[in-house]
């Protein structure tokens, strides 16, 4: 030690320092050193000093303040609304376009089956000092994608997953497997002390592997193959009864205007008559002979007639010479005459 | 003039001694002091403390806060003997400084120690699980068991295992190809399932569409035959009204009525003369 002090003595004599000088470069220097001790702290920050070594408390918010500066204090100035963002599965490269990370987005469901998930993480600092000093590799302040939250997110995605079957965690258990994620991870980081708050856990793609995709997609095609189906058989229903119904109906209203008709001419049928008979009860003899030659009348000239002896009956004979199969008019006209 | 020279080598020798006899520690760093080598003082808490310079007393730096242990992934077999592969990490913190230093001095050291550790109780305790607790149900507990297995071995070196955790636990990928072609074969059974079914409710809805249709009609059948027999017999009856006390009247009129309509010139009539009509062409 004492060699130390040899060498400036040798030194300084031969500079002929002018004390003034020496006294106004140290005050500058010093005064100096004391502003350095001026810092800042913005709206959305919170700042913590450090003397030698130990956190000094109350927390500094927002504004104008001062530290000792220098090796005696040491001041840590970080945003504490900031929201951060983890990513599991995938990364943002740059904007829009993301690179897959197939062995952190491929998982076990509880049911033995892979399924195919991306995350995304959004979190706070909530306890400042905690965030700083609790946890080496937080990955917050590091600017790291890699470390604790990333770490306890991908163990929270999977032990969550993983107690859910594939098509649970494919519809509707999504928002379900969200919030579980959510809580786990909390639980984690409150585990861990880090001093973080979750404000978000959001599954970006929830999806069946690209190996199996097909096959599921085939799935849901059957489903509306299903409704399809049904619906096609619901068309023929709509079209089938309804004309039925108009069939039956036609066939009713057919029913009841035969009957309206029978009845209706049965009456008339029946008035004719009685109008007739009490006419014909006036003069039944006359009237009788009178219906009786007129309607000869009428119905005689389209007939083929024989008209026989009376004693020619008997025996038949003459029936037997005509051909009635073939009753022709001009044989007819012919005999007639005879 | 020597003034001057003299406040300069003053700063200068307070700073140098200053810096020489004490040290500070932050809030993330614990120190072990000692004195040729023996243990003086270990301590914990931040603060600027002081000392004999180097060559008497040394200090010795440790991490206080939560460190990190990330272990390359592992092949461990279930119970089941499937293969999974486990990506685990575990969150440590050294709790016993001095006894740490004497165990395992450097961090690295302490890493592959915990790599032994954990791995040996990972292997250990998923060989007694099927592949399916791991996966699902178990998980938390295999760990927490786990984590208290770690840690009550660590502590002998001064420390603290937290979490132990599974970060990924996966099938090989040759496991894998299995469980795809598995998952299709499913998908492929539902889909089918799902177009039988639409089948099958097509097929009974077309029945019973015409089931109905047969019902409606066979029923309109059966009503419209009873309305026409209704009046069938009402005509009947009122028919029978008009002629009762007339029958032989309406015998006579309705059967010439017939005549009109029944004979036609394919009538062939063979009458002899002596009939109502003919008697007059023999004569009177």
């Amino acid at each position: 030690m004492p060699q130390q002090f040899e060498f400036p003595k040798t030194q300084i004599p031969s500079l002929k320092l002018n004390p003034k000088t020496v006294y106004g470069v140290l005050g500058v220097l010093a005064g100096l050193w004391i502003l350095s001790g001026i810092y800042t702290v913005a709206a959305d920050e919170e700042a913590v000093v450090l003397r030698f070594g130990k956190l000094t408390l109350p927390i500094v918010g927002p504004g104008l303040s001062y530290h000792w500066p220098g090796p005696i204090e040491r001041v840590y100035i970080r945003s504490v609304t900031n929201v951060y963002r983890e990513e599991i599965g995938f990364r943002t490269t740059s904007p829009g376009r993301s690179a897959q990370r197939p062995h952190e987005s491929l998982m076990l469901t509880g049911d033995e089956n892979i399924i195919d998930v991306q995350m995304v993480v959004q979190y706070r600092v909530d306890d400042l000092v905690k965030a700083l000093f609790n946890v080496k590799t937080l990955g917050v302040f590091q600017e790291s994608t890699e470390g604790l939250v990333h770490d306890a997110s991908e163990a929270a995605l999977r032990q969550v997953v993983g107690r859910h079957g594939i098509d649970e965690t494919l519809t509707e258990g999504k928002e379900t497997v969200q919030a579980e994620i959510k809580d786990k991870l909390q639980e984690l980081l409150n585990r861990y002390d880090a001093g973080l708050i979750i404000d978000e856990v959001k599954l970006q793609r929830v999806r069946p592997p690209a190996q199996v995709e097909a096959a599921f997609k085939d799935v849901a095609s059957a489903k509306e193959d299903r409704e399809r189906l049904e619906n096609e058989a619901h068309g023929y229903q709509n079209d089938l009864i309804p004309k039925a119904r108009g069939g039956a109906k036609k066939m009713l209203r057919g029913a009841d205007a035969y009957k309206i008709e029978r009845i209706t001419r049965a009456r008339g049928d029946a008035d004719r008559f009685r109008a007739v008979y009490k006419e014909y009860q006036k003069a039944p003899d006359v009237t009788e002979t009178r219906i009786y030659v007129e309607t000869m009348e009428k119905i005689l000239p389209g007939m083929q007639k024989y008209i026989i002896k009376s004693d020619a009956t008997g025996g038949g004979g003459l029936i037997n010479l005509l051909n009635l199969n073939q009753p022709q008019r001009p044989q007819a006209t012919g005999t007639d005459q005879e | 003039m020597r003034s001057a020279a003299g406040v300069l080598i003053g700063l200068f020798v307070i700073l140098f001694g200053a810096n020489l006899v004490s040290f500070t520690v932050t809030e993330v760093q614990q120190v072990v002091v000692t004195q040729f080598g023996e243990k003086i003082r270990v301590i914990t808490e931040p603060g600027l403390y002081f000392k004999y310079p180097d060559p008497i007393q040394k200090t010795t730096y440790f991490d206080k806060w939560l460190l990190e242990y990330d272990a390359e992934p592992e092949q461990v077999f279930t119970r089941d003997k499937k293969m999974l592969v486990l990506d685990n990490y575990a969150r440590w913190r050294i709790i016993d400084p001095y006894l740490f230093m004497q165990s395992l001095q450097t961090v690295d050291r302490a890493l592959k120690r915990l790599r032994d550790i954990v791995k040996s109780e990972l292997l250990k305790e998923l060989g007694r699980h099927e592949l399916s607790e791991v996966v699902a149900l178990n998980r938390e507990s295999i760990m927490e068991l786990v984590t208290a297995r770690c840690d009550s071995t660590a502590r002998t070196f001064g420390i603290e295992i937290l979490d132990v955790r599974v970060k990924r636990a996966d099938l090989p990928p040759e496991n894998e190809a299995a469980v795809f072609e598995r998952m299709r074969a499913e998908r492929e059974r539902e889909a089918k399932g799902y177009r039988s079914e639409g089948e099958e409710r097509a097929l009974e809805i077309r029945a019973d569409t015409d089931l109905e249709a047969a019902q409606i009609k066979a029923a309109a059948y059966e009503e419209s035959q009873r309305i026409r027999g209704e009046g069938d017999a009402e005509a009947l009856r009122i028919y029978a009204a008009a002629y009762t006390g007339a029958e032989e009247f309406y015998e006579f009129s309705r059967t010439l009525e017939a005549y009109e309509q029944a004979l036609d010139e394919n009538t062939v009539l063979v009458q002899p003369m002596d009939t109502d009509f003919f008697k007059y062409l023999q004569g009177k």
